[in-house]
């Protein structure tokens, strides 16, 4: 159904082609090598600034509202999917339009017009985001991102550390001519890696490649050396301050130093699904916390940086990392339930540390994967998206990948990488929560923590374990209080 | 009893995938689209009941908290035995509530699709849970409202639909008052009622897309539902009554948040017999889409708002048209208010232009078939379609009424629709005193 083509580039940058006979829609995917982690000191935010000014601005010969006259008929997407290493330029439209659509497409990544009017309204965008929505609109996310900030803090600090958006001091300091700068060090056809697929014209991919290959500079710009995260001694809390929160969000992880190019990722996957698989009731987190306790709406854990494609529970791909982390999200609970649900993830990561996982277990995820993993590339764009990381890897189809590996992995091999990766205490915690201070001496004291719960009825089973939990000492390294409104200020 | 049509479709059509219907003596329909999607199926039940049904004081929310109980098992498959099921079969599961349905969806290899028909038979006429089970997902559910509760729309929505609704359900959120979702604890006893009204075979139909094979699909839904026993409840849902006069109302947001504004119209319930629905969301793509004037002029040129955008869903009764915008300097709110309410009365008097008329019919046209690319995506727009009118044609009718939409309609219908006395218009503004960024 699908044929793969492969057009020289150069180097590992080849354009990946999806030949697939008969279907009406062609996609489009454009990977810029650069991104956050690209910003220059001072100016973060610049990386998403520039791709902004691509997807929401004008080229050399149209304006931007004659840019969106020409896409409505078409009801053709374009967009931009910034993060730290990559920026995705998406594109997709009907096969019936597809020389007018490629036309726009090309023109809004070779011939920017940067234009003063588009750059203030993306400029405000961003500020807007990082001043009002992300304080105050959605503290799961003000959670994650703050953990983040924690995990890539150090001496000097990681170009992880920023949200992709920037800082609030770097987006004001933005100037259309760091923009143009910005864009022409690195939008060169050596960072570009082009991806297309569809029922595409004979002739087509080879003209697109040959198009910019001709358009865009040469550059020898090369990615930002990324340091060691810092291990810790204990657990780092950061206790954000924020005065409206009915709830408390949880988000907490370590630095790992695998991803999926190691051998050790594939049995850590399979644990991780395990533990805490994203939106199923497959993780023991979400049965322990949610389905047991009713403590909040879900529990998960990741082994890289995730993003959630939509409404659907699969993850958006061309968020790829050279550097990943393990992470543990826990949905706001009840603010007198935190410590308890903080204690609680820490306990059931522990005992799969501590006890590891079964053959048995092994072979229900593994089951589970190998079909479960076949959906995630049910369309032609989103596997287009997974062939393209599987590139940034340097690994096989990642979807193959995970068959392959898990056919001939033991229990041995789980248990192993867990311990070797997953054994820590050093953990870096993010909770956005209106009583921080109570609850930062809460944490730092190791105080007993019984949950609160809305109703009697728990088993005996869950009361017992609970007790172990309200009472497991953390080995606190450092606990601080931080007010929201000083967030991602530089 | 069985009555099959193979209702394949001609090109001019916008679904083009050819239709199977069995209609069962106890109400049940199954509906099956053939797509290609090798070794793949998604299989939905889709149940025409949501928050629009929750007419008893004190049981707003329950219609969605119910969809999270079937989830809790059966005698045959509790519920860890039956996420085992799922889990062996690698398959994607979920469900969703809105104000008229409650839909329950697996996508999954074709070869699982026996063993589906059976747990989802199964649960649907034998779920079973204890109290405990009920009481600990009524904690998930308060968790589920109070990870939005943050969002300022939550806020202005909340506001808007209990300013706009005086008697019928819409007057609350699908995911119900914060008081009542409190109480849920307590209803256990109310849930096995609600279970026995609505989870019935006439309310339900199932929805299958992608690769299966008709007979031996619909012999195994024949064998696993054909005792399901009909119910027969029926709920009386107060209409509301012609609004009469503008209304107003406004939220104090207790943190940092950019001033929201929206403007609200009761519009028409959706039907396929009155061009009305696809009129005013062909006439909300003209007049507030991306390439409006009015959205030109206060995004991109003026950039006085971050963006605007205009329309109804398609509902059972009477939705409300909203015009929905976000302020980037708050001073400007009455500046947007006034621009925005400028536009209304233009577009009740001038015609629209024919040129952009004809771009949108395209646009809608390729959005759709932009939207259905995988069996997950074709059967959730089916699903939308059957919960409102239980009829796998509906697609297609309504997609040939947008066509038939002339500029005289779009005028037409901001006259009939966006008058001052059907409007409720809800501001929500940051508070005073809130220490908010600037």
């Amino acid at each position: 159904m699908v044929l793969l083509a492969s057009l020289s580039l150069g180097a590992d940058r080849d354009p990946v082609i999806l030949q697939s006979p008969g279907n009406p829609l062609v996609s489009f995917r454009f990977v810029l090598h650069v991104g956050s982690a690209f910003d220059p000191p001072g100016k973060e935010g610049l990386a998403a600034l520039t791709a902004l000014m691509l997807s929401q601005g004008a080229t050399e010969e149209l304006s931007l509202t004659e840019v969106m006259e020409a896409l409505y008929p078409m009801a053709a997407d374009f967009s931009a999917q910034p993060d730290k290493e990559v920026t995705t330029f998406l594109g997709r439209a009907h096969r019936d339009h597809l020389e007018p659509y490629y036309s726009v497409f090309r023109d809004r990544l070779q011939r920017p017009r940067f234009d003063a009017q588009d750059f203030e309204r993306n400029k405000n965008e961003l500020l807007n985001y990082l001043t009002k929505s992300l304080p105050s609109a959605d503290d799961e996310e003000l959670g994650k991102k703050s953990l983040e900030w924690q995990l890539y803090s150090g001496h000097p600090d990681h170009p992880y550390r920023h949200p992709v958006q920037g800082t609030v001091a770097g987006v004001r300091s933005l100037t259309l001519d760091d923009v143009k700068a910005f864009y022409r060090e690195h939008y060169t056809i050596e960072n570009l890696q082009i991806g297309i697929a569809g029922d595409l014209p004979e002739g087509f991919a080879d003209r697109v490649v040959e198009d910019f290959e001709k358009a865009l500079p040469s550059g020898s710009a090369s990615a930002p050396t990324l340091p060691k995260p810092a291990s810790g001694k204990g657990l780092e809390v950061t206790v954000v301050e924020k005065p409206t929160a009915g709830t408390t969000a949880i988000s907490l992880g370590i630095p790992l130093e695998i991803s999926r190019g190691d051998e050790d990722f594939y049995p850590l996957l399979v644990a991780n699904t395990y533990l805490g698989d994203h939106r199923t009731f497959n993780g023991v987190l979400m049965n322990e916390l949610r389905a047991k306790r009713g403590l909040n709406y879900g529990d998960y854990s990741y082994i890289e940086a995730f993003r959630q494609d939509g409404g659907s529970t699969f993850a958006l791909p061309n968020v790829p990392r050279r550097q990943q982390m393990f992470t543990v999200w826990i949905r706001p609970v009840a603010p007198e339930n935190a410590h308890f649900a903080l204690r609680g993830a820490i306990f059931y990561l522990r005992r799969l540390v501590d006890r590891g996982m079964t053959a048995e277990e092994l072979q229900a995820m593994r089951e589970y994967l190998t079909s479960y993993s076949k959906l995630w590339v049910q369309s032609l764009d989103r596997r287009l998206g997974y062939q393209l990381d599987s590139r940034f890897y340097g690994t096989g189809f990642y979807i193959d990948e995970i068959e392959n590996r898990l056919a001939t992995m033991t229990v041995d091999d789980v248990n192993r990488a867990v311990k070797k990766h997953l054994d820590r205490w050093d953990f870096r915690v993010a909770m956005v929560a209106s009583n921080a201070p109570n609850l930062a001496s809460a944490v730092e004291e190791n105080r007993r923590s019984p949950a609160t719960y809305q109703t009697s009825g728990a088993s005996e089973e869950v009361l017992a374990e609970d007790r172990e939990i309200e009472n497991l000492v953390l080995p606190i390294d450092s606990v601080r209080v931080v007010p929201v409104a000083e967030s991602f200020q530089k | 009893m069985m009555q099959a049509v193979a209702a394949s479709s001609s090109g001019r059509e916008v679904f083009p995938y050819p239709i199977d219907v069995r209609d069962f003596g106890n109400g049940l329909k199954l509906v099956g689209v053939r797509f290609d999607s090798p070794g793949l199926v998604a299989y939905y039940s889709v149940v025409r009941v949501g928050s629009r049904h929750e007419v008893e004081k004190g049981r707003t929310g329950f219609a969605h908290f119910f969809e999270h109980m079937m989830f809790r098992g059966t005698e045959s498959y509790p519920e860890d035995r039956y996420n085992e099921v799922l889990r062996a079969m690698g398959a994607d599961s979920n469900a969703y509530t809105s104000v008229d349905r409650t839909v329950y969806h697996i996508l999954a290899s074709s070869r699982a699709l026996a063993t589906i028909v059976e747990i989802e038979s199964d649960r649907f006429q034998n779920l079973k849970y204890s109290k405990e089970q009920f009481q600990k997902e009524a904690g998930a559910v308060l968790g589920e409202y109070n990870k939005s509760a943050v969002n300022p729309f939550t806020g202005l929505f909340e506001k808007l639909q209990g300013a706009a609704y005086d008697v019928h359900p819409y007057k609350h959120t699908t995911i119900g008052f914060l008081e009542d979702i409190q109480a849920m604890p307590t209803m256990y006893e109310y849930s096995i009622e609600f279970f026995r009204r609505f989870y019935r075979p006439e309310y339900v139909t199932l929805l299958v897309v992608g690769d299966y094979d008709w007979a031996s699909l619909s012999e195994l839904v024949e064998r696993h539902y054909g005792g399901w026993v009909r119910g027969g409840h029926v709920v009386d849902i107060p209409q509301e009554p012609p609004q009469s006069a503008p209304r107003d109302a406004s939220v104090q947001w207790p943190a940092p948040t950019l001033p929201l504004l929206a403007l609200a119209y009761k519009g028409p319930a959706f039907s396929t017999e009155s061009a009305d629905m696809p009129g005013l969301d062909v006439l909300s793509q003209v007049h507030f889409g991306e390439t409006s004037p009015l959205y030109q002029s206060l995004v991109i040129e003026k950039q006085w708002v971050d963006f605007i955008s205009a329309g109804a869903t398609d509902q059972a009764d009477p939705p409300l048209f909203t015009i929905l915008t976000r302020v980037r300097e708050p001073e400007r709110l009455e500046e947007v208010r006034k621009a925005i309410l400028e536009e209304v009365e233009r577009i009740a008097k001038e015609l629209p232009d024919e040129k952009k008329l004809e771009a949108t019919k395209s646009h809608m046209k390729y959005d759709f078939l932009l939207r259905t690319d995988t069996a997950d995506s074709v059967a959730n727009t089916m699903a939308h379609y059957l919960s409102l009118t239980n009829d796998p044609t509906t697609v297609n009718k309504v997609y040939a009424l947008y066509d038939g939409v002339s500029a005289g309609d779009v005028r037409a219908l901001a006259q009939k629709y966006l008058g001052t006395e059907n409007r409720t218009s809800v501001t929500l503004v940051q508070a005073p005193g809130v220490g908010g960024q600037e």
